[in-house]
């Protein structure tokens, strides 16, 4: 036993001292390595806080203008299709109407073959005619339906150069978007220390404030668009407002942008942190 | 930042003076493991090479017989640790003291125990080493991560100054690197206290059983020259 822990400390027992010590330690970085990797697996959710104090929403028009055409594409689409199926529900009831035909001249033509053999002439004159007629029919048929081909051509292509002015809008609006976002935060954020909820507030009234504001950042006018139903409330929200103003932060924005954005904005008025 | 950052990125991504304070914690908490592991080793065989050289001494030998298995080991390239040496230190002294004839017994008395002494401080100095620095890494580390978390959260709250709209986002990750420091600082404290505490108890103990063996011998000593 003596020897064991003689040869152990074989000078004084640094290296074996020195071996634990860095072994141990790397052990315990290779398992904090460890751990962070199994727990960055699975993702923490990320808890929402349940108090917000007032929920703003600004009436953005490029995102409104991107919307008006999105939905007249879908109208224009539902219109083509209308259209197909109108006139295909013509096609077939010409088809019909000159099946009904033919076979009303059918059945003359053998009533009149049993009792009249002289009028073969006259009826064959007649059916040439109506083959003729049938012929013409079918030609302004095809015509038509040539035309429609070319009118759905013409419409995909305006779809895509549509398609492709939306895009560039889009790009441009992401570099806009920034600049937006961190302006809406400022006049949010400063409203919002303004706002003096009066007691008659309760959670999920809602009002809606349309301002509109000079590139200076001053208010110009502010009405209610959509009242709460209590008038302590929808003052209230005014007031925040007018008390908010002006908005200086505006003044740094480029003027296409205030102009796209900030010349009328709607603000939504809505507490969900009261306690009642 | 959408699942959590990673530990790696955080220290990677710290600032210099945290990663320096980060650092130093890790150097030293190596180190205080090195000394307590080393420490670990010395302190316990020494506590062994008390038992087994007090059953040896006390089972009725021969002192000079027991002194030349100790030159036996010497040669054998066996180290004599402890308690052995104080009495190889004394009994040497002595015999030497009294082969020379013309000193009288007190002179023989006071130059064993003399020996003893120095035999005696020596050991203990070697017991003792590097524990203060462990009592160092205990007391100093915490306030070193203090120190690196404090720089942390003064970083982290100048960077929330410099934003317009501030968000959590923008302050967790400074503040979780600040208290890494601390951790590590925690981290290197606690194993260096815990250890000069119980090294200081096991240091105690052997040295008050080399005393009493100190005494003892010089007991045993002193009779032989009065019964001559």
């Amino acid at each position: 036993m003596n020897n064991f822990l003689n040869n152990l400390i074989i000078y004084n027992g640094y290296p074996l001292s020195i071996v634990v010590a860095v072994s141990f330690h790397s052990l315990i970085l290779a398992f904090l390595i460890w751990l962070q990797s199994t727990s960055s697996a699975e993702s923490l959710e990320l808890v929402q806080p349940t108090i917000i104090k007032a929920l703003f929403i600004d009436e953005n028009p490029q995102v409104r203008n991107q919307r008006t055409i999105e939905q007249q594409r879908i109208r224009e689409i539902e219109r083509e299709e209308q259209r197909r199926v109108q006139q295909e529900r013509e096609l077939e009831q010409e088809v019909d109407r000159q099946r009904q035909e033919d076979e009303q001249q059918r059945a003359a033509l053998i009533e009149r073959e049993e009792l009249e053999r002289q009028l073969q002439l006259a009826q064959q004159e007649e059916l040439e005619r109506e083959r003729r007629e049938r012929e013409q029919e079918q030609e302004d048929r095809e015509t038509r339906e040539l035309a429609a081909k070319q009118q759905q051509e013409a419409e995909r292509r305006r779809e895509i150069a549509e398609k492709a002015a939306a895009e560039a809008v889009a790009q441009a609006a992401r570099t806009e978007f920034e600049l937006v976002q961190s302006a809406t935060a400022i006049i949010q954020q400063a409203v919002q220390q303004v706002w003096n909820r009066p007691p008659s507030a309760r959670n999920g009234m809602r009002a809606i404030l349309q301002i509109q504001m000079l590139p200076t950042g001053e208010l110009l006018d502010a009405r209610i668009t959509q009242s709460s139903g209590d008038p302590a409330f929808d003052r209230a929200s005014e007031n925040a407002v007018y008390s908010a103003a002006p908005f200086t932060e505006l003044r740094d924005l480029p003027i296409n942008i205030f102009n796209a954005n900030f010349r009328t904005l709607s603000l939504i008025f809505q507490p969900e942190d009261l306690l009642n | 930042m959408d699942d959590g950052i990673s530990l790696i990125e955080l220290i990677l991504n710290a600032s210099f003076a945290v990663q320096l304070v980060m650092f130093i914690l890790f150097l030293l908490s190596i180190i205080s493991w090195v000394i307590i592991v080393q420490r670990w080793l010395v302190l316990s065989s020494a506590r062994k090479g008390v038992f087994s050289f007090e059953q040896r001494f006390w089972s009725g030998m021969d002192l000079s017989q027991l002194y030349k298995e100790g030159t036996q080991m010497q040669q054998e390239n066996i180290q004599v640790v402890g308690m052995e040496n104080i009495f190889r230190a004394g009994f040497k002294e002595f015999m030497r003291l009294r082969q020379q004839g013309s000193v009288d017994g007190e002179a023989i008395m006071e130059g064993a125990q003399r020996a003893m002494r120095v035999a005696y401080s020596r050991e203990e100095e070697k017991l003792e080493k590097n524990l203060p620095f462990l009592a160092t890494v205990g007391s100093v580390s915490p306030y070193v991560g203090l120190f690196g978390t404090v720089i942390g959260i003064m970083n982290a709250f100048l960077g929330l100054a410099a934003q317009a709209q501030a968000t959590l986002q923008v302050v967790a990750p400074g503040i979780a690197e600040a208290l890494f420091a601390t951790g590590m600082g925690l981290f290197a404290a606690i194993p260096a206290v815990v250890a000069f505490n119980r090294y200081s108890a096991l240091l105690d103990n052997v040295t008050s059983s080399y005393i009493t063996f100190t005494d003892e011998f010089s007991s045993i000593l002193h009779r032989q020259i009065h019964t001559n």
